[in-house]
């Protein structure tokens, strides 16, 4: 009785561990899963396979998961307007919250996985592009938004392409830029 | 990059992982020694005394041990894990003594023991502090 309940128990918890949207949360479950697992051994007479179990599955590989997911968690993307920076109002936030561009970037970060954090600059371009604080730098000018980046990964190159793929809809433009000045 | 670590500055956590330290490692090396008649041994007991490394990297989260030392000693012990069983074991020592047997398992209990610690330890240390070489792919 007890060992069926167990192992229904593991089944919710590793169908939370997947379904889970927050990776934490997800590694967390995981660990309660190995936890189960643990004390399914117990019960089936192989204690020495439950203190490896417990220290191993339920210690050290959900720290291991913790430490994995620490580094590159937050992607921070810094808004510069040069115009509005001294007075920012609350419906110019929340028109570049809701623009198709911000969303589109946003969503692309999501599916790989990151916490985009979006960063209103008051400092001016220049001083935002040499701020190693932020990862992408959009601008916002009369035609549109123009993200600025001088990372050269793979990644940056997909989020072009797929911005480019989309068409003039996303209305956003991409400037390569380098430590001497915009190129 | 915002710059959080886990459980960086929390003296909740602090206090109470410093209160278990001791019996953390009293409870490894329980595991390890009485390995031979009840459950444990040394990889169950190695693994609990892994997690002293692991609770001083939750706590204190700076890379201030050179792991290339902790590798060493753990190379020290798996060359003494294959020392022990060829001079012990394979020349009939503990065959002809028996009654040295148990003190026999639980050498080889405490060397597999400390082996995996230090092993489990320097793995999740070095993984914990890998940091990549220059701007590479950062996703």
């Amino acid at each position: 009785m007890v060992e069926v309940a167990t192992i229904l128990l593991m089944g919710v918890f590793a169908a939370l561990a997947i379904h889970s949207n927050v990776l934490r949360l997800a590694i967390i479950y995981l660990a309660v899963f190995s936890l189960l697992a643990a004390f399914l051994y117990l019960l089936y007479a192989a204690p020495e396979l439950a203190i490896a179990e417990a220290v191993i599955g339920s210690g050290l590989v959900t720290l291991l998961y913790l430490a994995a997911l620490k580094r590159n968690r937050v992607y921070t993307i810094g808004v510069v307007n040069e115009q509005q920076r001294d007075h920012l109002s609350d419906s110019y936030i929340s028109h570049v919250e809701r623009s198709k561009a911000l969303r589109e970037i946003r969503q692309f970060f999501l599916l790989r996985e990151f916490e985009v954090q979006i960063v209103f600059v008051s400092s001016a371009l220049d001083e935002a592009l040499n701020d190693p604080a932020y990862d992408l730098i959009v601008a916002e000018d009369g035609e549109g938004f123009a993200a600025f980046t001088d990372d050269e990964s793979y990644a940056m190159l997909e989020l072009e392409m797929m911005v480019q793929m989309h068409g003039s809809g996303s209305a956003i433009r991409f400037v390569r830029h380098s430590e001497e000045g915009v190129v | 990059m915002s710059d959080t670590n886990v459980g960086s500055e929390s003296t909740i956590l602090r206090l109470i992982v410093g209160l278990l330290y001791p019996f953390m490692l009293l409870f490894g090396f329980y595991v390890i020694l009485n390995g031979h008649y009840t459950p444990g041994g040394g990889f169950q007991g190695g693994s609990v005394l892994a997690s002293l490394f692991v609770a001083r990297y939750v706590v204190y989260p700076v890379e201030d041990t050179d792991t290339e030392v902790l590798h060493a000693i753990q190379r020290v012990f798996l060359s003494l894990i294959l020392i022990a069983p060829t001079v012990l074991l394979f020349t009939g020592l503990v065959a002809r003594f028996p009654h040295y047997r148990g003190l026999y398992l639980t050498t080889m209990d405490v060397l597999i023991g400390v082996q995996v610690g230090f092993g489990l330890g320097v793995a999740v240390l070095r993984f914990a502090f890998f940091q990549g070489v220059g701007k590479t792919w950062r996703l």
